[in-house]
């Protein structure tokens, strides 16, 4: 039996998917970039600008089904984790656009503060990972998928750690750089994190436990 | 933390309808208990067994035990007249009596239990109307009739002659479904005062209205105790698919 | 349009039917009344209807005795007709269901219908060959006749009340016998009222009975065991009378005091079941 709440959440659900698609093209788009070393600040921008103009949709459109219709159970869940997400996705946009701006910023150019022994591209290919199974989680409503977000979390961490390990025995980098890869590294672990908090979401929405994806590694440093 | 009620094994039957089937529940005591479910899912039954009401039907059968007080209600030696002073109970569609007046609406469960002390039934209506949040609207005129007062009036007024006899339960059949949404409103927040000096339990349709009042809520399907929690884990997050499906809209 | 008006003229036609119809079923009943009224008021005097008849023949006096014994047998048939009727009303409503209250049902609705000559021979076997022409077996028929149409009247009267007030009672502890007599009687009390004062109205016009019971009488009450007067009796004995200029203005006048007790019993219940507002 359908019922009237059903449009609404179908509405809400299409909001987010089309967020979720979007998110993910934006945080490719300026990950890839900013290893390859080109100019794509302008569609990061928009995408980003979007996406945030998209939460704030889906904030509305949650509480207005809250209002009017008094959801209990499984659609109260759904809702609220819908909202948390269109933030989290958000955020990915916002991280995407803070990365597109280092090289300008700093006026450095992409192949000049890398070295090899810095795990960079590890940590990136993992980012773009956890994005991906974090949409793909969204829009199956897989609790596996979301633990394996909190797995791959915490490779992420390792790697990160790794990084500012790295970059911490450095004693021949300019100080330029040393800051372009502190603040990428960093936007990378923060897009990590909100993967996560997706992650943490949909397991609330499908079984109604409010769990915790991040800091299940034995050791951090 | 006790429970007041624990209904155990209970059954019941209209002729040959198993309306009831192999009821466990505990009622906490000085808590609002609500009982939820679609229409001839028993929990009218449920709780007119509890007060020895359903048997006065022709027809009418129970089985199992309803424990007051860790009293079987339903022991030979209890006689049911005794429970029903014990355990009181307001009606779906407000029913004073309707050649009485409020005063005596109020009264007389005390008159026709044989209190004549006029002093004492002075007293009594008082602090009775007073608990049922009506003092104020009719003290001026206790000998109106009580068919004068409004519906949601009717209803409280109700409350307060239920109140009289001092039960330690009280049983509400769907309380406010005969009435508009301000009096609804009025009558919810007498029912969530009245569960902090008594046991209350409110059988009701309206989900939103047990999710409002209620500290816990039973759910019934065709005669079955399907889930029984405190009501925030029912309505946050319910561990039966039924009651999830019943809850959301999806049947009923 | 042609249709409309031709269900138009239909719809005329048949209103002023009923209309006609209705005319004529209160020919009789206005004509009773007034013929009465004409030909009765100029009987009617402070004499006439405190007086007994005077010794054969002669003119003045009146029907004193007659309403007197009226109220008597009317009045004692109450006493045992109402009791039995009413309690037997409340069996009936309370115990619905039981074989007992079905087979006195049907009884009961078969004794409403029974012609009052049978039941004045009833009487007439019954009483007056065992103590002779009486008040006692006139008030014995009259309240045979009485009780059924109280037991049903009561009955209904009580299957009205709405079961919530009872259920409300009952939910307050009170014992089932109370619940009836205090809380559902008091609901029921116009309906039950209503139903003893018509059946009082019905017994005081029947002649049939009495015609075999008091046997009629000349002189005032005389005595439980002894015939007395009655009004139905002495329209009869008026109107059978060979002395037709002085008796006939007496039935009529006898007949319009009769009729005129039946009206007052009937307007009196009108006025007490009337419909109050607010």
């Amino acid at each position: 039996m359908s019922r009237l709440i059903d449009i609404g959440l179908e509405q809400l659900s299409r909001l987010l998917f089309k967020m979720g698609d979007l998110a993910e093209k934006t945080v490719l788009l300026s990950l890839d970039s900013y290893m390859e070393g080109l100019e794509v600040q302008e569609s990061v921008r928009i995408w980003s600008e979007t996406l945030v103009a998209l939460s704030e949709q889906v904030e509305e459109k949650a509480i207005e089904l809250i209002a009017r219709f008094q959801p209990v159970a499984s659609d109260l869940r759904t809702i609220e984790s819908y909202a948390k997400i269109a933030y989290d996705l958000s955020r990915y946009g916002r991280y995407a656009w803070d990365i597109t701006f280092i090289h300008k910023r700093l006026n450095v150019s992409s192949g000049d503060c890398m070295f090899p022994s810095l795990p960079i591209r590890e940590l990136n290919e993992k980012v773009k990972n956890i994005v991906h199974i974090s949409i793909e989680a969204v829009k199956k409503n897989d609790v596996c998928l979301a633990k394996k977000i909190g797995e791959i979390e915490n490779e992420v961490d390792a790697v990160y750690y790794e990084c500012l390990d790295k970059l911490a025995e450095q004693d021949r980098i300019t100080t330029k750089c040393l800051v372009t890869n502190l603040l990428f590294v960093r936007h990378l672990e923060r897009i990590a994190d909100h993967a996560s908090y997706i992650g943490e979401s949909i397991t609330y929405l499908v079984t109604g436990e409010r769990v915790s994806l991040r800091g299940q590694m034995s050791n951090e440093s | 933390m006790s429970y007041k009620i624990e209904i155990e094994d209970l059954n019941a039957w209209f002729v040959n309808n198993h309306v009831l089937r192999d009821i466990n529940m505990k009622i906490r005591q000085n808590a609002v208990t609500a009982i939820i479910g679609p229409s001839g899912c028993g929990k009218t039954t449920l709780i007119r067994c509890l007060n020895r009401m359903h048997e006065l039907v022709p027809g009418a059968r129970v089985s199992g035990r309803v424990l007051l007080d860790e009293e079987d209600v339903y022991s030979n030696g209890i006689d049911p007249v005794t429970v029903r002073r014990r355990i009181g109970m307001v009606f779906q569609k407000p029913n004073p009596f309707p050649m009485m007046s409020v005063y005596d609406n109020v009264a007389a469960g005390l008159k026709l239990n044989g209190m004549k002390d006029k002093h004492k039934l002075d007293e009594t209506v008082e602090k009775s109307l007073n608990l049922a949040h009506l003092w104020d609207e009719v003290k001026g005129e206790l000998n109106k009739s009580g068919a004068s007062l409004s519906g949601g009036q009717q209803q409280r007024l109700c409350i307060a002659r239920a109140l009289a006899i001092e039960p330690e339960v009280i049983l509400m059949d769907e309380p406010c479904s005969a009435l508009d949404p301000s009096a609804t409103a009025k009558i919810e927040k007498l029912i969530r005062d009245l569960g902090k000096d008594y046991t209350v339990v409110i059988v009701t349709h309206n989900m939103q209205q047990a999710a409002r009042v209620s500290d816990f809520t039973a759910f019934l399907y065709l005669g079955e105790l399907i889930e029984y929690a405190d009501t925030r884990s029912i309505f946050e997050n319910p561990q039966n698919k039924l009651t999830e499906n019943y809850i959301t809209g999806k049947f009923g | 349009m042609n249709d409309y008006m031709v269900r138009k003229i239909k719809d005329r036609i048949m209103v002023s039917l009923a209309y006609l119809a209705l005319i004529v079923a209160l020919i009789p009943l206005v004509s009773i009344l007034t013929e009465t009224m004409l030909r009765g008021a100029p009987a009617i005097n402070l004499s006439f209807l405190t007086e007994r008849i005077p010794p054969l023949g002669q003119p003045g006096g009146g029907i004193g005795p007659a309403i007197q014994g009226t109220l008597i047998v009317v009045g004692i048939a109450s006493m045992i007709g109402v009791p039995i009727g009413l309690f037997s009303g409340i069996y009936l409503a309370e115990f619905r269901e039981t074989k007992l209250a079905s087979a006195a049902r049907f009884l009961t609705d078969v004794s409403t219908n029974m012609p009052s000559i049978v039941i004045g021979i009833f009487g007439w076997a019954l009483i007056v060959t065992a103590i002779g022409w009486s008040v006692i077996a006139g008030a014995f028929a009259l309240a045979i006749m009485m009780i059924p149409i109280v037991t049903r009247t009561t009955e209904e009267a009580i299957k009205l009340v709405p079961v919530t007030i009872r259920e409300a009672a009952l939910a307050l502890g009170v014992p089932r016998w109370k619940t009836t007599i205090t809380v559902v009687l008091s609901s029921a009390k116009k309906g039950i009222a209503t139903g003893i004062l018509l059946s009082i109205a019905r017994i005081a016009g029947e002649t049939a009975p009495l015609l075999l019971t008091i046997l009629g009488s000349r002189f005032w009450f005389g005595g439980f065991t002894e015939p007395t007067a009655g009004l139905p009796l002495a329209i009869f004995n008026f109107s059978q009378s060979p002395y037709s200029t002085i008796d006939w203005p007496r039935a009529w006048g006898a007949s319009m005091v009769l009729i005129f007790m039946i009206l007052g019993i009937n307007v009196v219940v009108r006025y007490f079941t009337r419909e109050k507002y607010g």
